[in-house]
Parts: structure tokens; sequence; C-alpha cells
């Protein structure tokens, strides 16, 4: 990769009680591109984001934001930083006491001093964008899953950010909703240059719009590449996971004892 | 034996670090500039603290006070004392009951409410979302609550004393014929100013002060379940109802220790 870099990810450890959900991860974001970190359910892919947005402190590393480590910055310069930042959640995570223009409107108004008219003008714009201006009025609660996560993307690109992290914006939608999510987060992406983290486990439409691809599993980051170089990938666990295949080296039984010796266990010995 | 050790000195460093966090909490909720945006979220919460309030203040106040004067006017009359209902109404609600009671109905009504209120924002990730936007919550959602709670509450009390005094009087004058003068005049001579209304205040800022705390403290540290915002919600209504009771005793002793 010889683009600038955005973002960089350099050793990180981090741990949850006993279990080591990263052991030394190392990541660069490139400016300006779609960088999509993929990996089986489990592996630690959206504490890696809350790791790049400072909301989690990792155990060793660092995570450097254009330069700046973020888990060395003050929470004034934290949320500062955030500034620059938009995230799409998982659940869209909008504010359930305001409509959804203000919702939008919400980042204009606590960090901005654009007068009223003006704030409505861009929060027309965003609304416009994903296609649900006309739903301005409505509450969060009235909206169906993949509506709630347009105005989601609205909100995060409301202050024109510089790097937008998505948290599996695929998940549960149906394909008509599926892809306009698709085609919007690329064409917002390009039409407004942002540096953009993605990670998801939807692989077709990942690759499909992602300019570069890491691959996280067992802590580690096993695999990166182009979509293309992926796809011709030899390693078995990249392919089980690019493929979709059931069983491989992630296996499809969770680890218990033998089926058989299980099924036949005395009666007082169940566990 | 070892893993009973064990198990107190876990308890007691959870119970510490659990202090130390809600202190901390506090001192970053509650030491912030005030702004024009911040005047309208605590207004906002005003409402919804305080005045959704009014309603179970006032009829709890009304009834306590008819209930004292009945109770105090069975026992004073066996005594011919019965001319001191005034006084013996007005000390008990000014000096105990209107900040207590009013603090442990505050602690169920608006404490649980604050608890699910941030809980359920914690759950469905708005807190969150809120900090990736660059804003912090504990000045826009905590804050704003809390001072809603420490000012509304001691407002609520002297809603409670006040109804609660007109309850005695109804019982007291209307129904058992104490002699009305002797009733207003009773009270006017026995209450002073700042031992007994003043303290009462006290208490009430205290108890709203500390019950708002506890429940905003347990909405924003809550595991984000359903089963986690349950179990908080129950510790809020009993950790806070627990620390009005204790704290009472504490500010009485302080106040009165020394009066007889």
């Amino acid at each position: 990769m010889d683009d600038p870099i955005m973002v960089e990810v350099k050793d990180l450890h981090f741990s949850r009680g006993n279990t080591d959900i990263f052991r030394g991860v190392d990541l660069q974001i490139p400016l300006g591109k779609i960088t999509a970190i993929m990996g089986p359910s489990g592996t630690g892919k959206t504490t890696l984001l809350k790791l790049i947005g400072g909301q989690l402190v990792p155990d060793r590393g660092q995570v450097l934001i254009d330069g700046q480590d973020v888990h060395q910055l003050s929470r004034r310069s934290l949320f500062k930083l955030r500034r620059r930042m938009g995230m799409l959640f998982q659940s869209g995570a909008l504010f359930s006491d305001l409509d959804v223009f203000e919702n939008v409107a919400f980042p204009l108004r606590v960090h901005t001093e654009l007068p009223n008219a003006m704030v409505r003008d861009i929060v027309l714009m965003k609304l416009q964008a994903v296609g649900l201006r006309g739903a301005r009025h409505l509450m969060p609660s009235e909206l169906s899953g993949g509506m709630a996560r347009r105005v989601a993307l609205a909100r995060a690109v409301a202050l024109d950010p510089d790097l937008v992290l998505y948290d599996e914006p695929f998940v549960g939608q149906d394909p008509i909703s599926m892809g306009v999510l698709v085609q919007l987060i690329k064409k917002v992406n390009q039409a407004l240059g942002l540096t953009a983290v993605m990670v998801s486990h939807d692989i077709k439409e990942t690759l499909s719009i992602a300019d570069y691809v890491y691959i996280i599993a067992d802590g580690k980051v096993m695999a990166h590449g182009t979509p293309q170089t992926l796809d011709v990938n030899d390693d078995a666990h990249v392919k089980q996971f690019v493929h979709g295949e059931p069983d491989g080296p992630v296996p499809f039984h969770y680890p218990a004892p033998d089926f058989f010796d299980d099924i036949l266990a005395p009666a007082g010995q169940f566990s | 034996m070892m893993r009973h050790i064990h198990a107190l000195g876990r308890a007691t460093l959870d119970i510490v670090s659990s202090i130390g966090r809600a202190g901390l909490f506090l001192i970053q909720s509650i030491v912030c500039l005030p702004s024009r945006e911040g005047f309208h979220l605590w207004v906002r919460q005003m409402h919804f603290v305080g005045v959704m309030s009014g309603a179970i203040v006032l009829v709890s106040g009304l009834f306590i006070g008819m209930v004292l004067a009945l109770q105090g006017f069975t026992i004073l009359v066996g005594f011919g004392a019965d001319e001191a209902l005034g006084q013996m109404v007005v000390l008990s609600l000014v000096r105990e009951l209107a900040p207590v009671v009013a603090a442990l109905l505050f602690a169920g009504r608006a404490g649980s409410a604050l608890t699910a209120e941030i809980g359920l924002m914690k759950a469905t990730e708005q807190l969150t979302s809120m900090e990736m936007i660059g804003v912090d919550p504990l000045r826009r959602i905590v804050a704003p609550r809390l001072w809603a709670g420490f000012v509304s509450l001691p407002i609520l009390t002297v809603m409670f004393a006040v109804v609660g005094i007109w309850g005695g009087y109804l019982v007291g004058v209307d129904w058992l014929g104490v002699y009305e003068g002797s009733y207003w005049s009773n009270m006017q001579d026995s209450v002073d100013f700042v031992d007994d209304v003043l303290n009462g205040m006290i208490k009430s800022l205290v108890f709203g002060l500390v019950v708002t705390w506890i429940a905003v403290f347990q909405g924003y540290d809550l595991i984000p379940t359903s089963e986690g915002i349950s179990r908080a919600t129950t510790r809020t209504v009993v950790y806070a109802s627990l620390a009005v009771l204790g704290l009472d005793f504490v500010l009485t002793a302080l106040m009165f220790g020394d009066l007889g």
C-alpha cells in the first residue's frame, strides 16, 4: 500500500477477563479508501472498532489516527478528535427522544454555531442523500431497521467527517435495504472523499465495495490484501471464510466431549 | 476457608471500586459550566423528575397528614393535650416525615425511571453514539438529571409538608373538633425556622443529591441487557431507600442530638 495512512494500529493486545481478544494486531488504514475488517463472528471486530474510536483501552499497543495516539489523549482532546469521526452503529443507535431531523441535526447543533436555516439545509441535503427527506418528522420507533440505519448514516456524515467507522452495516437487512446501503456507503464515500473502516462478515457485499481487506481470526490478522487477491488466496482459513465453507480450520462444532459417550452417559452422570 | 477469604476480598474490592467509580462519576458530571443548552435540558428534566412526581407526593402528603392527626389526637386526648395537635403534626412533618417520605417516594417514582431510561440508552448504544459524536454523555444526559433531582426534591418536600399540615387540619379541626385557633397558634409558636424548617430542607437537599446520584449511576454503570436493567432498577430503589433512612438518622443525630 503506497497511499498515505490515516489510521495505524500497532501491536494491539486486548483481553476481556481471561480471554485474549487480540494478540498483536497490526493494521494500516489508507486515506480516502474503504478498508474492510472481516472475520468470523466473535473474533472481536466490533471491539477493534471501539479500540480505534477510543471507547476501549488496549492492554498494549497503539492506535494512531493522523499520528495522534488515541489512548494517550485527554478526555477533552479525545472528544475533539471524535468530531472528525463518524460512526455507524449496528443498531443505528438513534436518539429515541429526537425525531429523524433532530437526530441528523444533533452533531451540527452541538459542534457548530450555524444558524438554524443553514442547519436545516444541511440536514435536508443529508436526508435527501439517503432518500429519507420525507421521513424527517418520524420518530426512531416508527422507522424500519433499514431506514434507521440510513438515518444513522446521514447523522454519521452530518459534519463531513474525515473518518467513518461502520459497524456491521449490512446485518439483518432485507435484500433491498442491503443493496441500498451498499450503494449508499459507496456513493457517500466517493462523494465526500472519506476514509472508511468497515467491520463486517457479509462477504459478497463487503468485497464489492472495499478497496482493501483485513481478515482477523484467533486474535491476529490472518490475511490482508485487495478483494481480488483474497479471492484466490490458498490459505485454508481464508478459503473457508471467503467461500463460506461450513467446516474447516474454524470447526462447525463448539468443543464438546465425544458425541457417542455423551448420548450413552448413564443417568446421574448427565452434565 | 481460603475460598471464603478470597470471596470476601473480591467483594470488598468490588465495593471499593464501585464507590470510587461513583465518586468520579459524580464529580465529572456535576462540575460543568452552565450553558443555555444545559439550562434547556435541565428544565426538561425538572418537568420529568419534579413535576411528574408532584401528584404522588401531594396525595401521599395529604394522607400522611390526615393519619398523623388521627393517631396524634387519640394519644393526646388521653392526656387532655389535644390542643397540641398542630405542634405534633407540624414538627413530625417538617423535621422527619416530609423529607424522608418524599425522598422514598421520589426514589420509587423518579429514581427507578431515571435508572431505566439511562440504562436503556446504554443498551441501545445511544450513550456510545453520543460519545462518538464527541458529546460527553455525563454532561448532556447525566448532569441535567442530577441537578433536576437536587433542586426538585426540596420543592416536593415543601409541597408534601404543606399538604400534610392541611390534611392534619381537615382531620383534627374539621372532623375531630380540635379548636382551630390552638391548632394554628401552637404550630406557629413551636416551629423554629432554623432548627426545624432549615434542617428539614438540608435533609431533603442531601436526600435529593444522594437518591438522584444513585439512580443515574446505576443506570450508567449497569450491564446493558434486559436483566441488567431490571436489576439496576431494583438496586436503585433499595440502595436509595436505605441511604435515605441511614442518612436521616445521621443527620437527625447531628441536628437534634444536642437539643434535648
